[in-house]
């Protein structure tokens, strides 16, 4: 097998939570940016949000142009990070349907394998109720496909995949954050007039700004007693 | 909203909405992925009263009390049993002291759980009471997140429900997650209807210009496109500001695990010394050989993995990547590097007016809102009648931090999932 797991650091996954549950209208997507490690680990440090070409309800494919300008972005990322980032999969969101990919999904996945055998598939799913139980429920699951034999269908197989915890947000991960209104902006240009500008202000900038004004405030809170915590243990030290 | 006139109130069931917004739920999920044990923390924001009035040829009026949730943010605890004890006996000081003067806006609280049922345990529950008391909320909600993972852990799954137990029935709630989807109003015409009428088109076109301005952009657009400016500026330089607080926070939190280190490095030389020196005293053999084979078990539990060999163990300190590290050198006042201009006229859209003479206007858009093909035939609607039976999840092994400090060889041979009915083990140790 080409890959053995996948590691998707904690704050790339936040981003793709975010994206996956801006919208339950429609399918959203973006690409999975890090690298795979000798033991055929793909780390997944950031993802970039894509626009979606093709607003049919569930059609996730991406454009060469796309896949072209992700390359560009990731290569700034490695300038940026001093490490060797590229595309290393891709993510879409499944609003109201089942985590699993569709026949659609597991091909335009082997699609991919073919221009990479390490690039791998990631599926949020979410705006999903029991409501029986009134439980809701987020999945998400990581796969490739296969071909059972030459000139048979695509099959998936499934991949390990393990959220790492990664205590800060990395800078990437934020950029990536703050393009979803840029983007969306810019579909409504294209599709639709300011009435939609004006919703999408209300339930994604807002809330996308409300969120950075509390995490902001956290982080200073938690700096204060952080430094405090290093005093006393410089102190501490001292003594010894 | 009261009505006028006589008639006969009649306070129907309250319901209850409860929404959340993407940001505040996905930063909940960042947190616990964040944590290797549960975490928990409280919930924030505001409770309102809407009043449905309905009016029948009767006169009788019955209004319906919908009672609306919205959770604005959540505040962490950092580690648990922070405000309450094994017990479950609430620290009111220690609550004060982790919610300062943000306990006006607690409205409920929540727990993140792994493999574990979607009830509240016993010691939730005792809590819960307290906490109503304690904060003089009287319909106090309690979120519930419950994670489960396939035996190969390519696919997990988060579950979620919002209870209010201090209510006797429907004490579950739905939580809505309000997004682009579910919030726009209807969807916007895109061509407009064929006209031919002359004059309908005469006066469109006298009364055209006071919508345009010079370039041809209606002013509204115009208008409101600025204020998206203003906001999008606002968001890249708040953003700009938390990230640095990442790097200072990233920073001071390394200084701080590095002084713990060499606090442990030195207070283990120092009882080196006293038993070298005790050693020295006392020449007799020791009868007793296991005394130094035992780790700490502070550095056991740290190098544990996760529940499968291929899991990575939690990154000590030292396993920062790199990148970080560089970057708090390279750390600037500038804002992010994308500044691409969003608000150049140029992206204004530049529609023709709706009912412009003779021929629909050809939407700007170009394209065809045709519904697409259904998906391929495998999905259906995720309903699932045996929620409980998860048959889908099968329970994966429970992790380390739940079961009492037992010896290497043991963990490596994988455990069963032997969960204590509350989740959390009785024997955690405090997260640092």
């Amino acid at each position: 097998m080409a890959v053995s797991a996948v590691h998707l650091e904690s704050d790339a996954f936040l981003v793709c939570m975010n994206h996956a549950l801006s919208t339950e209208k429609e399918e959203v997507m973006g690409l999975c940016i890090g690298e795979v490690d000798t033991n055929r680990i793909v780390h997944i440090h950031s993802v970039i949000i894509l626009r979606r070409s093709d607003k049919r309800k569930d059609r996730v494919e991406i454009s060469p142009e796309q896949l072209s300008s992700a390359a560009t972005e990731s290569y700034r990322l490695a300038e940026m990070t001093g490490r060797p980032m590229r595309v290393v999969g891709w993510y879409h969101s499944h609003p109201h349907i089942t985590v699993w990919p569709s026949h659609v999904d597991v091909r335009t996945q082997a699609m991919y394998q073919m221009m990479d055998q390490g690039f791998v598939g990631l599926i949020f799913s979410c705006f999903i109720e029991d409501k029986n139980t009134k439980t809701g429920r987020v999945l998400y699951t990581c796969f490739q496909s296969v071909q059972a034999q030459k000139g048979s269908e695509y099959e998936r197989i499934e991949i390990p995949i393990h959220v790492i915890p990664h205590e800060a947000i990395g800078k990437v991960c934020l950029e990536s954050a703050v393009e979803l209104p840029r983007i969306l902006c810019q579909e409504d240009i294209q599709f639709v007039f300011t009435k939609n500008l004006c919703s999408q202000m209300s339930a994604v900038s807002g809330p996308l700004l409300q969120w950075l004004e509390n995490r902001l405030e956290q982080n200073k809170q938690n700096i204060i007693e952080l430094q405090l915590e290093k005093e006393r243990l410089t102190q501490e030290l001292a003594t010894m | 909203m009261t009505p006028r006139g006589a008639s006969v109130y009649r306070w129907d069931v309250s319901i209850m909405a409860a929404s959340i917004s993407g940001y505040t739920f996905s930063s909940v999920c960042y947190h616990s992925a964040n944590s290797n044990s549960d975490h928990e923390g409280f919930l924030l924001g505001e409770v309102r009263h809407e009043e449905t009035v309905s009016i029948s040829d009767t006169q009788i009026s019955s209004s319906e009390l919908l009672q609306v949730v919205e959770v604005h943010n959540h505040e962490p605890c950092a580690q648990l049993f922070s405000f309450y004890d094994y017990a479950g006996q609430v620290n009111e000081e220690s609550l004060n002291r982790i919610l300062k003067d943000r306990r006006k806006n607690v409205i409920g609280w929540y727990r993140f759980r792994r493999n574990t049922q979607q009830q509240m345990s016993f010691r939730e529950q005792i809590i819960h009471k307290q906490l109503t008391q304690l904060l003089g909320v009287p319909d106090l909600v309690f979120l519930l997140f419950s994670f489960i993972s396939t035996a190969n852990n390519s696919t997990h799954a988060l579950e979620y429900v919002l209870f209010r137990p201090n209510r006797r029935y429907n004490q579950r709630v739905t939580l809505s997650i309000p997004n682009l989807g579910n919030t726009s109003q209807q969807e916007y015409k895109v061509s407009s209807v064929p006209n031919t009428s002359l004059n309908y088109a005469k006066v469109i076109k006298e009364h055209g210009a006071e919508f345009f301005d010079k370039d041809g952009v209606m002013k509204d657009i115009r208008t409101i496109f600025q204020v998206y400016g203003a906001l999008q500026d606002k968001v890249q330089s708040v953003c700009g500001e938390v990230e640095q607080s990442e790097r200072v926070k990233e920073k001071v939190q390394e200084e701080v695990n590095k002084l713990k280190q060499q606090i442990v490095l030195r207070k283990r030389k120092t009882t080196d010394e006293e038993r070298r020196l005790q050693e020295a005293q006392n020449p007799e053999p020791r009868l007793t050989p296991e005394e130094n084979t035992e780790p700490p078990e502070t550095s056991l539990l740290s190098r544990v993995a996760f529940h499968t060999p291929s899991t990575p163990e939690r990154p000590g300190p030292s396993a920062n990547p790199p990148a970080y590290a560089d970057l708090l050198s390279l750390q600037n006042d500038s804002l992010l590097p994308f500044s691409s201009s969003p608000t150049s006229a140029a992206l204004l859209p530049r529609p023709q007016a709706v009912g412009s003479p003779g021929h629909p206007s050809p939407s700007p858009l170009g394209l065809g809102l045709s519904a697409g093909p259904n998906p391929a035939a495998g999905q259906e609607d995720d309903e699932e009648d045996d929620d409980d039976d998860s048959s889908e999840y099968e329970n994966l092994v429970s992790e380390v931090g739940q079961l009492p400090p037992v010896s290497a060889s043991v963990l490596l041979q994988g455990r069963p999932a032997a969960l204590s009915p509350d989740g959390d083990a009785s024997v955690r140790g405090s997260q640092t």
